[in-house]
């Protein structure tokens, strides 16, 4: 079978032998397979959904609302109905776009498991899922955000948006001056997703030299 | 059912630094999250039944890295639900594990 080259090809990136869990999960997808409960085409087409479709629908989506206010209003309004007319399909129950402005600053995190915009930014980094993360950030945000780098001025209120399986949120940074006359490729290239989590925010100076 | 605190409700509790780094997933990882999506998004699982299973974890969920976890939970709808039974599993585990030796010792 092709599938099993492929496999210890790519596997073949990762340390020392596989786990039981690694073992497990392979075993359960194999049986799954044989019973025709899933195709191993669907969970190939999945992976590739993930690894180069998903994490850049977001950049595209900010970008397009940063330049059409109509847009941004829409996707305020109801995220996941936006997401639709701009032609992507979120699965989710509901987006909820939170928008950043002189006066607010906003945060997502997801305290009890790890509930994320995943059709829109792929999968959550590490430290999304990470206990700390889960911990901290709804009791000092501030702090957190310090550490990644993001100083928020004491007079800007940060809320803090706690996700769950069937609501999502997602960050509409404030576009940055300096971006004026910007094409939406080249806005989305600054609008990464750490700024679409909140824990960053968006600079002009990172679109330059394109 | 008890009202008390499950280690999967963390938030507001105190916690260490914060490592900022996305340290990316192994292969396996993607594989792994690729076959949980295919069957929610088929509603053959729901994601609800798998935050559940997971959640019964008790104190091993804060032992097992996320993977590790949401794989856990996975093998338990999927037997409570009769979708595979544990002896077909534990047969299957040993053909896995059986051919990554030989791949393993063929290097």
């Amino acid at each position: 079978m092709s599938h099993e080259h492929d496999h210890r090809h790519d596997r073949s990136h990762d340390e020392g032998p596989p786990s039981e869990w690694e073992i497990m999960s392979r075993a359960m997808q194999e049986l799954l397979i044989e019973k025709g409960v899933v195709t191993a085409e669907q969970i190939r087409a999945r992976m590739e959904k993930f690894d180069q479709d998903f994490p850049y629908r977001g950049s595209r989506v900010i970008a397009h609302a940063w330049a059409d206010p109509a847009f941004k209003r829409r996707l305020l309004q109801d995220g996941k109905a936006a997401c639709a007319d701009f032609g992507i399909d979120l699965e989710a129950d509901k987006l909820i776009a939170v928008e950043n402005t002189p006066e607010v600053h906003n945060v997502i995190v997801c305290t009890l498991c790890s509930c994320y915009p995943r059709a829109l930014l792929g999968m959550p980094p590490t430290w999304y899922k990470s206990e700390n993360y889960r911990r901290r950030v709804v009791r000092e945000p501030r702090a957190v955000l310090r550490e990644f780098g993001t100083e928020i001025p004491e007079h800007v209120t940060v809320r803090v948006h706690d996700s769950n399986a069937d609501m999502r949120y997602v960050v509409v940074p404030m576009r940055p001056a300096g971006t004026e006359g910007w094409s939406e490729e080249r806005l989305a290239r600054i609008i990464t997703r750490d700024t679409l989590v909140g824990v960053t925010l968006p600079k002009a100076s990172s679109g330059s030299g394109s | 059912m008890s009202m008390e605190k499950r280690p999967h409700d963390m938030g507001g509790e105190p916690g260490g630094p914060i490592d900022t780094v996305d340290r990316g997933m192994k292969f396996w990882e993607k594989q792994a999250n690729a076959l949980r999506s295919t069957l929610t998004s088929r509603k053959v699982v729901r994601l609800d039944e798998l935050r559940r299973a997971a959640e019964d974890l008790g104190e091993r969920y804060l032992q097992l890295e996320y993977f590790e976890r949401t794989t856990h939970a996975l093998r338990t709808v999927l037997v409570e639900r009769g979708f595979i039974t544990e002896a077909e599993l534990a047969a299957k585990m040993a053909e896995v594990r059986k051919r990554y030796d030989s791949i393993a010792n063929g290097r």
